[in-house]
């Protein structure tokens, strides 16, 4: 049985080349224990670590997508991935980042310069409004809430008369 | 719409170019800024975006010319004519959620409201003609933004549920009849020529469908990035290049298999007026051989329109619609075979 040239006390089972200061290359055989403490892995064995660490990266990275989620419409970026829609319109902020190299990749491009949508309307926001004030009125009325009910009223009168 | 005889002036074979291209159509999909994307917006949100998109279409005009169809007529098997007619897509005929359909009186304009998106909109034209389906196209997109808020970004456009419609939102495209191209094998040639330079090239009935009776829909498959007028260019381009290969292939075809030619043709234009069973591809095979004919002056005593009027009709639910009767299938091979000998006994 060779000592360990670390320890001298377990079996030295592995060889490990070791560059010093100089350049100089050294040999030294080392015992499972010492190898295990300092972090000296076998080829075959580091081949299977890599794997591991390539899975466990992966792992990271779809929590992640599980974990990045848009505020507005709680559609997670993992699940874009399976579903390739987005949520809402606010997805494409708050997945910016992600976004940006598929859209490359899809388009060659991500400046849009095609025509331009003026903003939006007023008029638009306010029937949404409306209907949105209409449908709070007849909950409330249906459940009895009328003092909730008069103030939804005044409300839709003021927002119709705008 | 009328499910009866008549097909949308898109269908006239009056456009520019109509020897070779049936139609062009320009789609534009958008979205309203504050409800979540089709897919995963609750039911009230789509009763809310079918309201607010019939008044914009109410308060532009739009709707005195036209019709405005909902779920309960859109559930109706016999919509699927609106499919065959290239005016609504299979899944949004398919959809249970709560939707709105708005057609044209001349079928140029249709508009889906809760598809994919939440309005998805087109405007066909006979021939190869950009200017007048991108100009219809725009006219309506301007008149609902002015009722509407749209989902748009300066940095990615407008803003739709897929990231490959993004942008400007649109799809344009062209239908082409290239059967000289087929015969001579050098369709692959220009079908290649096209995927190179970032179009997409499809059968008949879009997506996933095979080229009957070798028809080919060209559109484009990048919307950012470039202009509206960018993309419409870079599609009439190719489109010209495509009718430009398609007339010296059958030009060729005249002159070296003249009697090939005329052979195809007659036999097509004989079992059309013959048989007495005819299938729905088979019906589409014949007419494309048929139109081949009209197109070259072989066939004199039937006009382009009526070939392309025909091709809708003999589809399994326009032929339905027409005799207003549910047919099986055989019945149908039967009646198809009925109506095709009629009009073609007596054009």
């Amino acid at each position: 049985m060779k000592a360990c040239d670390l320890c001298g006390k377990g079996e030295a089972t592995m060889k490990v080349s070791q560059l010093d200061k100089e350049g100089k290359v050294t040999e030294i055989t080392i015992c499972p224990e010492c190898a295990r403490q300092r972090g000296f892995t076998e080829v075959e064995k580091l081949k299977a670590n890599v794997a591991e660490i390539i899975t466990e990266l992966k792992n990271r990275i779809d929590e992640g997508d599980s974990k990045l989620i848009c505020p507005n419409c709680g559609l997670s970026y993992a699940e874009f991935k399976r579903q390739a829609r987005l949520g809402c319109a606010e997805c494409y902020t708050s997945f910016h980042d992600q976004l940006v190299p598929l859209i490359r990749r899809i388009h060659d491009a991500v400046q849009h310069v095609g025509r331009t949508a003026s903003g939006g309307r007023k008029q638009a926001q306010m029937k949404m409004n409306v209907q949105k004030l209409r449908e709070a009125l007849s909950g409330a009325i249906q459940d009895e809430d009328y003092e909730k009910a008069a103030a939804l009223r005044d409300q839709l009168r003021k927002t119709e008369g705008e | 719409m009328s499910p009866g005889g008549s097909v949308g002036k898109w269908l006239a074979a009056s456009g520019p170019e109509a020897d070779v291209v049936l139609s062009t159509r320009v789609r534009l999909a958008r979205n309203l800024a504050d409800v979540p994307f089709t897919h995963r917006a609750e039911p009230r949100d789509h009763e809310r975006t079918v309201d607010v998109v019939r008044w914009a279409l109410t308060d532009t005009g739009y709707l005195e010319n036209g019709k405005f169809l909902q779920n309960e007529q859109l559930a109706d098997p016999q919509c699927q004519y609106l499919i065959e007619r290239h005016l609504a897509s299979p899944d949004f005929i398919a959809s249970k959620a709560k939707r709105g359909f708005y057609v044209g009186n001349d079928e140029a304009t249709s508009l889906m409201i809760n598809e994919e998106d939440h309005l998805r909109f087109q405007v066909m034209a006979s021939g190869l003609d950009f200017p007048e389906a991108f100009t219809a196209a725009a006219a309506l997109d301007e008149k609902l933004e002015s009722q509407l808020q749209y989902a748009f970004s300066p940095e990615f456009g407008f803003l739709t549920a897929c990231p490959t419609n993004l942008g400007t939102g649109m799809r344009a495209s062209v239908l082409v009849h290239l059967p000289a191209l087929v015969i001579t094998r050098e369709i692959e040639k220009v079908l290649r020529g096209a995927i190179h330079i970032g179009l997409a090239v499809r059968g008949l009935y879009g997506e996933g469908t095979e080229t009957k009776g070798n028809f080919f829909q060209i559109s484009n498959q990048k919307t950012v990035g470039q202009t509206e007028w960018e993309i419409i260019e870079t599609i009439a381009d190719i489109s010209r290049q495509v009718i430009l290969y398609e007339r010296k292939a059958r030009e060729y075809l005249m002159k070296k298999l003249r009697v090939e030619v005329e052979d195809k043709v007659f036999r097509s234009l004989g079992l059309l007026r013959g048989a007495r069973v005819l299938s729905s591809d088979e019906a589409i095979n014949l007419i494309a051989g048929l139109r081949l004919g009209v197109t070259l002056g072989i066939v004199n005593e039937i006009s382009l329109e009526q070939v392309t009027r025909l091709m809708i009709l003999v589809r399994p639910a326009n032929l339905q619609a027409l005799l207003g009767e549910n047919l099986t299938a055989a019945e149908r091979d039967e009646r198809r075979a009925t109506f095709v000998r009629e009009t073609l006994v007596h054009p």
